[in-house]
């Protein structure tokens, strides 16, 4: 049948490496062609998509370098389709569209994704997938995944490259703006069909058997690499605690990790609090894309994002709690405690290897949703951005100012851009003074973007890191933290949610981040460029640096 | 006015081609690069160049030129101290960008140093609104206030970007006015008048580069137009853009971001024209200097051309060619890292001091000092006997290596150059590989000082079989010069929906590009038989972002044209997408043209086949270190230009001309075809 798992097929290593590079190609050609052809911003300009090839087995071939929170939606994907429909009832042109968190692998439910099986030769040989961040289900509530938007199992969008008109209208039915989920889902499709098409090409080239055995050679070359680069890290059980908080909570949530290390595998242990009523609460699957990410960076990142760099970790955490939820909890914000994962991460390991670890970053993925009215035609617009902060100080560099961090790392969008599709003046956008955690090399800086409506709104903002700052290494200090400050008279936000009258704005300052090394260690030229580019007052460094 | 000259200005050498448009003739003359005042070592090659085929400045009809000039100030950031002065409140998205990291794991890249310190960056109150009404008028007095203390901080340029002046420019036109005024003795430019596009971020970064090589590329152009007519050369320079095609001197100056890959591209520019005319369309080009190398690949004779690229970190909005550079070359420095392993590059010892064996100075082994230890390059002289090589100081340098390194002096001069490469292999990879090419399917084409050289062992490390050695490979840009034609592309955003009010806009945008060409033909003195344009619509679905290039049907703008730019467009779509959006408006957003002047080329005569026997062109034999034979073998030394077409050269073999040495590998042979170039590939092939 379709069996071909056990290819033993020799691949010699110039052709494994010319494969993998492919396979590379492929995938980024699949990311251009959805951006391209996309409408809505969040994916044509800010990029928030990521496509990717898994094998048959459902275990990732290669990852665009998109967004590595989206890794998580791919994980459980393929096992969840094929639970569901049977593989040999597959046809060309088969495509399965889904987004739950609980029975279709997604880790919240506007990442939406698309998955065709590519066929050759009569069978199913991999799996083009994409998933688009669809910036609609706005407005909406948190308590439990009910609320936050169509829930959609993997069903088939098109069934032999016919497209489900009906499934399509019962989606659109249920987005705020239907015209361009559409296109964003014709885009998706002209990515799946180019991942297909290439796919197919180089098997044709190279014939298939050796394309997966050089599949199966790059993923046993990840694993290799990633136990290379464990065996480098002393064995031992490293520990770090951390606190979670946002706008959505009253308070701060305690998280922590438990990191042991025995030889060249990794285990990882994560505790948190009951999973809670609202949108903050992570599936497994997010939990380990996380964790895949984080070790990825520190062990080494030229590593290849396929499933072998999985293989020498392990993690567990206890079921329920908002690092590992269960349904039906509410999971739209989890991107923001998947970053504290990081950070937690990051922690343990200081000690371990000094030198691959960066002081606390921002530590969120600050989000900032706004809905109205076009008061052209009525029409509902829906306008989500992220915006970046504080990349933590590193040994020997300080921190990057104003960046996005971790597990994502999506565009901004041109105020040209922005001004022109929706009723919004983007005021300001700069770099926060002094936000950078002093140090012998400083933290980075957050951002601070100001908003005006130019019609009534409603808006929802998400950040972290009000309560706490993002702590230095090695006797750095901490960073300086987020802040939402409304002006023009607009009424109090309530748990992050609110609206804005014309005229009236949001002002959205993220995090720093933590600076490493004790600042009386700082170069004292560096200090004078501090002071002279205005990133840290006069007054400040004297009281700092000396 | 026979002559025509191409000269390319590298790092290292300078390259002089001549071409006598009546006899054919084609003669080269290589110098040493001057890299303090590049214009210098230009007059002396050209000058010398002019003696040597025996005429007189006065008969030069034309005068291209390539440099790296730009590119140079670009890597090593030796701009000029930069003011920018943008609308309040957005001072530092030139160092924000798009708020990407630079690299997705790894947390230790750095991302580009801004060009602009942030207290050079100011903000004037100014704003537009999309439509262009004017919400806050621009403060000419704190503009001014701006200015003066730009001045008083002692930049030398001034970028000015203000949002919405790609489509509204009256700010930044009153902008540009004060800062003439104010502060005249700088290099000023408004974002317009760079990249009239929108997209604030890559705007303002293509307009802070323009204005941070603008007095480095102004000042090196006055002085090289100094020196051209010291020499006597009439007729007007023309420079090399990074789309391949040439501008005048005067707009080169202005617009010095159009020209950051003038070097390179010219060499692209050479392999395509010798691919056409051997018969190769689908080759990937290896152009090895003495301070970087650069590849391209091209596929069906094409290089991809890009309107936007970032370029050593920088967006830039401006045509491209798709080149990717490397800081290795020849005069590339040989060290041991920290780890006690072999580096090489990107540190260069360049033309002055230079290798080792150049005896002026430098102590440090270099690539070419482990050539000249291998036997590879000639141990007593280069450029033709023009300088004397002292072998005693590179094998003194390899031997200071080697010590470190626990390894004998031969083993050491090798590893420099497996080292190097594997840095070229890679490169490679970069535009092949990564792109979904397979570099077997290609045929390497090595050419700049130090291309064939290594051409035969980096062919056997990407397993590509068959390698062409240009007739001149040293003065490859240089001769691509003779071989483009005067091109400039103009360009203006104006949004509109594809609909019969669409017409109007339209032709206004076309009659205004027609006449920013006419001006261009009439300033280049291009006559009206040798004038083309080609236009072209950027067109998308209303909503998108991303533009899909339309070319405009000829003739008069009326409502066919419409129907014709829909169902081309429609089709486009479906080519890149898959799908046609029927019901959705269809946006026009750049008007763009491409204007060319066609000048005549340099052109080639097949010789006749003089047979395989090469015998005759042997000047001698030296021993040369070759590991694929187990050491040192005696290998007989070739003058190229005693090669007739036809003739064969089995490895292992030198071949020895004044601006290059080819290394032919055991196993290998060089087969010279009846262009003169030469072709090497495995041993028994052919």
């Amino acid at each position: 049948m379709n069996d071909f798992g056990g290819a033993t097929v020799s691949v010699d290593p110039i052709t494994v490496e010319v494969i993998g590079s492919a396979l590379s190609s492929i995938v980024e050609e699949m990311g251009e062609a959805l951006i391209r052809a996309s409408y809505s911003t969040n994916i044509k300009e800010r990029r928030d998509c990521s496509t990717a090839l898994f094998d048959l087995a459902g275990t990732t071939l290669c990852q665009a370098e998109h967004i590595p929170v989206h890794l998580g939606s791919f994980l459980d994907l393929i096992a969840n389709i094929t639970k569901r429909h049977p593989i040999e009832q597959m046809r060309p042109g088969d495509v399965f569209c889904g987004n739950d968190a609980y029975e279709g692998g997604g880790t919240h439910l506007p990442d939406i994704v698309l998955a065709e099986p590519i066929f050759v030769d009569g069978a199913i040989v991999a799996w083009a997938v994409n998933l688009a961040h669809h910036a609609d289900f706005a407005d909406r509530g948190h308590a439990h995944i009910y609320q936050e938007g169509l829930r959609i199992p993997p069903i088939r969008l098109y069934r032999a490259g016919e497209l489900q008109t009906d499934v399509m209208e019962l989606i659109l039915l249920n987005c705020q703006v239907p015209r361009e989920r559409l296109s964003d889902f014709r885009a998706q499709m002209a990515a799946n069909r180019l991942g297909v098409q290439r796919f197919q090409g180089l098997c044709g080239k190279y014939g298939r058997e050796t394309v997966l055995a050089a599949g199966a050679a790059l993923q046993d070359y990840a694993e290799r690499k990633m136990r290379a680069g464990i065996a480098a890290i002393p064995d031992g059980v490293y520990r770090f605690a951390d606190r979670y908080d946002c706008p959505e909570i009253d308070g701060e949530l305690d998280m922590s990790v438990e990191i042991t290390i025995t030889g060249d595998s990794m285990h990882l242990h994560f505790d948190a609090p009951k999973q809670v009523r609202a949108g903050l609460n992570m599936t497994m699957t997010a939990t380990l894309s996380t964790v895949y990410y984080a070790i990825k960076s520190i062990v080494d990142p030229t590593i290849l994002p396929n499933a072998g760099l999985a293989r020498p970790l392990s993690v567990t955490a206890p079921e329920g709690t908002i690092v590992n939820c269960v349904h039906p909890a509410a999971v739209n914000g989890r991107l923001g405690p998947c970053q504290r994962v990081v950070d937690l991460i990051y922690g343990a390991l200081a000690d371990a290897v000094p030198d691959r670890v960066t002081a606390a970053s921002n530590g969120a993925c600050t989000s900032i949703t706004f809905v109205g009215h076009q008061p052209s035609d009525n029409r509902i617009w829906v306008y989500l951005e992220t915006i970046g902060g504080g990349f933590g100080a590193r040994t020997g560099k300080d921190g990057l100012d104003g960046v996005h961090v971790h597990m994502t790392n999506t565009s901004n969008l041109p105020v040209e851009a922005l001004e022109v599709e929706y009723p919004l003046t983007l005021m300001r956008y700069e770099l926060v003074d002094g936000s950078g955690g002093a140090g012998q090399f400083r933290g980075g800086m957050g951002l601070r973007r100001v908003y005006r409506a130019n019609h009534d709104c409603r808006v929802r903002i998400d950040t972290a890191r009000l309560l706490s700052r993002p702590w230095g290494l090695f006797g750095g200090e901490p960073g300086g933290n987020a802040d939402v400050v409304l002006h023009g008279g607009a009424v109090p936000f309530n748990h992050g949610n609110g609206g804005l009258r014309p005229g009236e704005c949001i002002e959205v300052v993220t995090a720093g981040s933590g600076g490493y090394g004790p600042p009386a260690r700082r170069d004292p030229a560096a200090v004078r460029r501090d002071v002279a580019e205005g990133s840290i007052t006069k007054e400040r460094a004297a009281e700092l640096y000396g | 006015m026979a002559w025509r000259i191409g000269v390319d200005s590298g790092g290292t050498f300078t390259d002089v081609c001549l071409f006598d448009d009546a006899t054919g003739q084609v003669a080269v003359w290589k110098v040493s690069s001057t890299p303090a005042d590049p214009s210098l070592g230009i007059g002396q090659g050209v000058a010398e160049g002019i003696e040597r085929v025996g005429t007189t400045a006065a008969a030069v009809g034309y005068f291209g030129h390539g440099t790296t000039v730009g590119t140079n100030a670009l890597i090593q950031h030796r701009g000029v101290k930069t003011g920018l002065i943008t609308t309040d409140g957005f001072r530092d998205l030139l160092e924000i960008g798009r708020q990407k990291r630079p690299d997705l794991y790894d947390q230790h890249v750095e991302k580009p140093p801004t060009l602009v310190s942030r207290d050079l960056r100011l903000e004037v109150a100014e704003r537009l609104r999309p439509d262009g009404s004017v919400e806050t008028p621009l403060d000419q007095e704190a503009f001014r206030a701006a200015v003066r203390r730009l001045r008083d901080a002692g930049v030398k340029a001034v970028a000015v970007c203000f949002l919405y002046s790609f489509a509204h420019t009256d700010h930044e036109t009153i902008a540009a006015r004060i800062l003439a005024e104010e502060f005249p003795e700088a290099f000023a430019c408004v974002s317009h008048a760079v990249a009239p596009e929108f997209r604030e971020f890559e705007r303002l970064s293509t307009t802070v580069v323009n204005a941070y090589l603008g007095p480095v590329m102004e000042g090196y152009i006055q002085r090289l137009g100094r020196r051209l007519t010291e020499i006597g050369i009439a007729s007007r320079p023309h420079l090399t853009q990074s789309n391949g095609g040439v501008i005048g001197f005067d707009q080169a100056a202005r617009l010095p971001v159009r020209t950051v890959l003038s070097g390179p591209s010219t060499g692209v520019v050479g392999a395509q024209r010798i691919g056409e005319l051997v018969g190769i369309p689908d080759l990937i080009t290896f152009d090895m200097g003495g301070t970087s190398t650069d590849v391209a690949l091209l596929a069906g004779g094409k290089c991809r051309l890009a309107s936007e690229a970032t370029v050593h970190g920088y967006p830039i909005k401006a045509p491209m060619l798709d080149i990717h550079t490397v800081g290795a070359g020849g005069g590339s420095i040989a060290f041991i890292d920290n780890g006690g392993l072999l580096k090489v590059g990107p540190r260069s010892a360049g033309a002055d001091p230079g290798p080792v064996c150049y005896g002026r100075g430098n102590t440090e082994a270099t690539v070419t000092d482990a050539n000249v230890v291998l036997g590879t390059l000639n141990p007593d002289f280069l450029l033709g006997g023009r300088m004397a090589v002292h072998r005693d100081l590179a094998v003194a340098a390899i031997d200071r290596l080697a010590g470190p390194l626990g390894m004998d002096r031969m083993a050491t001069a090798q590893g420099i150059i497996s080292v190097v490469t594997a840095n070229m292999a890679r490169a490679i990879r970069v535009i092949s590989v990564q792109k979904g090419h397979d570099p077997r399917d290609y045929m390497l084409i090595a050419f700049g000082g130090a291309g064939p050289l290594h051409a035969a062992r980096l062919a056997r490390e990407l397993d590509i079989g068959r390698v062409l050695i240009p007739r001149n490979p040293g003065i490859l840009c240089a001769m691509g010069l003779l071989l483009t034609d005067l091109r400039a592309d103009f360009a203006v955003t104006r949004l509109a929906t594809l609909a019969p009010a669409a017409l109007d806009p339209m032709r206004a945008a076309f009659v205004a590009l027609d006449a920013q060409a006419d001006a261009w033909f009439a300033e280049e003195h291009i006559a009206p038989a040798d004038r083309r344009v080609t236009r072209t619509v950027d067109m998308r679905y209303a909503g998108q972002n991303y533009e899909l290039p339309i070319a405009l049907p000829d003739g008069p703008i009326g409502p066919a044209t419409l129907d014709a730019l829909a169902a081309a467009f429609a089709a486009a779509h479906h080519r890149a997408y898959g799908f046609v959006a029927e019901t959705d408006p269809v946006q026009l957003v750049t008007f763009r043209m491409e204007a060319a002047g066609v000048v005549p080329k340099a052109s080639f005569v097949p010789q006749p086949d003089a047979g395989p026997d090469a015998s005759a062109a042997i000047d001698g034999e030296r021993q040369v270190w070759m590991p694929e034979a187990g050491g040192f073998v005696t290998c007989p030394v070739y003058q190229r230009d005693r090669l007739r077409a036809g003739n064969r050269v089995a490895g292992p073999a030198i071949i020895e001309q004044m601006d290059a040495t080819t290394v032919v590998l055991p196993a290998m042979v060089a087969v010279v075809e009846p262009y003169s170039h030469i072709i090497l590939e495995p041993d028994g092939q052919s």
